[in-house]
């Protein structure tokens, strides 16, 4: 079931076009990860979602009713979804105080605003910092009183920008068990924005890509279409190309009149020497064309007759020296091969 | 070198005595300045607000109107104000000339856009998050002011501080609209511009001192604020 129509959207600043996109479903009750570049439009597309910002042009359903952004429409659905940004301000007051602003606007009474903000903070784990001055916590800290600034008001939708990229490696992981704990238990729609493919793919059931301010169908590296044939072994094979075919450990229906879309996790690739690859199935063998850092890793685009990119630590880099135009051997674990949900 | 020593020796000793006079005077001074801050805080503030967050075609026309107007000369106020409350003016009706009413009149003219440019300089640099951040959490559009209003609070405050330091600084207003008064329209800066006519320093000095005095009160006030807004 839909949570969000989108039927021709766009949203222009000065007459340059930010946002163009003909048609969107946002689900409920499930994670959706909004994948793009900087400038892609993701920033836009959650404030249009968050009721923050109406469209140049086009329609928006929310919960199947036309949205028609007038005034007192918005400030009704503005309460019933809270955007996380990227760089999240607190007011300059107590934990406390930042968390009650937005059940006191909603006239909850004063007593039932201290349980909601206890258990709020509770659900962070921040529940020593209540009478904390806002100015004084960290920038993780400072992210997981905005998450329970947002979560105290129950949402029914939560829209995240790139909730992890300001914070460190901890607070990422509390962060994303946190959304998929949200989502499990209470049945949150969540949407969130970022980089991360793999946060991607391993947190979200619905994966969005903005290039451009446009839907991308590309823009997640490492999806392919492929064919799907189970053999009498139960093993399920995806044939990309005549000259690349996988094994997958996932489930995947055998496909009859249309391809599948597979994705292969680029973190779980593997680097092989000439005399591991016997051990190994799902190996190919491919050329360097690309090198580029990406946060703590280093993305390599390799040439194996597909194009496949890989995210290796930087320390593994350093260690094997690459460089353009070698020659790798790659082991792409069965379970690395999924389909694209 | 002697004339001011004995002058801030008599005046040391006058600002001690608690001389009525010269208190007098000094209550006079406060009650007027006090009373054209809030005037002008209570219109300029809203405006200041208003400009800064309305879209409106000739918004910057009308900020660089009001950052020159923080320059207008109190004389020419003066001068304005008198043509409409002179026996002769419009408003000559109403009595205002040479009462406390008039300097209110013209010193709120002087510093309402003292107030209403520092509010809105005040507000400009506020952090566009905490709007955005107000709204997401479903404020309406005045508890989003206020969200925004709190945290330009020591901003605001500031722009109401310049503004009461130059209203009880300005000489100009009070001459030509209260009239030099004794215990009625006779504030610090006209006393000592009388004093010094009269070649009598002693009040004038005293009078200078409980001014410094005051600046440097309302700066310690405003320093505790600001110390208040980082806990």
């Amino acid at each position: 079931m839909s949570l969000f129509r989108i039927e021709k959207l766009t949203k222009a600043y000065d007459n340059r076009v930010v946002l163009d996109l003909p048609k969107l479903e946002i689900e409920k009750n499930q994670i959706t990860a909004l994948l793009g570049p900087n400038g892609a439009g993701k920033t836009t597309l959650l404030n249009m979602l968050a009721f923050l910002e109406s469209p140049t042009s086009g329609k928006i359903w929310y919960q199947h009713k036309q949205v028609k952004f007038t005034r007192a429409e918005i400030h009704a659905l503005r309460r019933e979804v809270v955007l996380l940004e990227q760089y999240p301000i607190l007011f300059s007051t107590t934990v406390f105080k930042n968390i009650e602003f937005g059940l006191k606007v909603r006239n909850i009474p004063a007593k039932k605003r201290e349980y909601i903000i206890t258990e709020a903070l509770e659900l962070v784990g921040m529940q020593d910092f209540s009478t904390a001055s806002a100015r004084r916590l960290s920038g993780g800290e400072t992210q997981r009183v905005a998450i329970a600034r947002a979560l105290a008001l129950s949402p029914k939708f939560f829209l995240c920008d790139e909730p992890t990229s300001s914070v460190d490696v901890e607070n990422q992981a509390v962060i994303v068990s946190l959304l998929r704990e949200l989502n499990e238990t209470k049945k949150m729609s969540i949407l969130f924005s970022t980089h991360d493919r793999s946060l991607a793919t391993s947190l979200a059931h619905q994966t969005l890509a903005l290039d451009h301010g446009r839907l991308a169908t590309t823009a997640i590296e490492n999806v392919f279409s492929a064919t799907i044939q189970c053999d009498k072994n139960g093993a399920h094979h995806c044939t990309l190309n005549p000259n690349v075919t996988l094994i997958s450990a996932a489930n995947i229906p055998p496909s009859f009149k249309q391809p599948t879309r597979i994705f292969i996790d680029p973190i779980a690739i593997q680097l092989v020497s000439n005399e591991e690859q016997q051990l190994e199935n799902n190996v190919v063998k491919g050329v360097v064309f690309q090198i580029v850092k990406e946060n703590d890793r280093i993305k390599i685009g390799v040439d194996t007759g597909i194009r496949l990119t890989l995210l290796i630590p930087e320390e593994e880099y350093q260690r094997k020296r690459i460089i353009i135009g070698d020659t790798l051997i790659l082991a792409i674990p069965p379970g690395a091969v999924r389909p694209v949900l | 070198m002697d004339l001011l020593i004995d002058s801030l020796y008599s005046a040391v000793l006058l600002v001690m005595s608690l001389d009525p006079e010269m208190l007098t005077i000094v209550g006079v001074s406060v009650k007027i300045s006090l009373i054209s801050t809030l005037i002008a805080a209570v219109a300029g503030i809203p405006s200041g607000f208003g400009i800064a967050f309305g879209a409106f075609p000739y918004k910057r026309v009308v900020i660089t109107a009001l950052n020159t107007l923080l320059a207008f000369p109190t004389v020419v106020i003066g001068l304005f104000v008198y043509v409409f409350i002179s026996r002769r003016g419009i408003f000559g009706p109403l009595d205002l000339l040479y009462t406390q009413k008039a300097i209110i009149i013209g010193q709120v003219i002087l510093i309402f856009p003292v107030i209403t440019s520092f509010t809105i300089s005040a507000i400009s640099r506020i952090d566009e998050r905490y709007r955005k951040t107000a709204m997401t959490l479903g404020a309406n559009r005045f508890q989003t002011a206020w969200v925004v209003f709190r945290e330009a609070r020591f901003g605001i405050a500031a722009a109401n501080i310049a503004a009461f330091g130059r209203v009880i600084s300005e000489v100009g207003i009070s001459m030509m609209l209260g009239g030099n008064i004794s215990g009625f329209t006779r504030t610090m800066t006209t006393a000592m511009a009388l004093e010094y006519d009269k070649g009598a320093f002693t009040l004038a000095v005293a009078l200078g001192l409980v001014l410094l005095s005051l600046s440097f009160g309302m700066n310690l006030i405003f320093n505790f604020f600001q110390g208040k807004s980082n806990p």
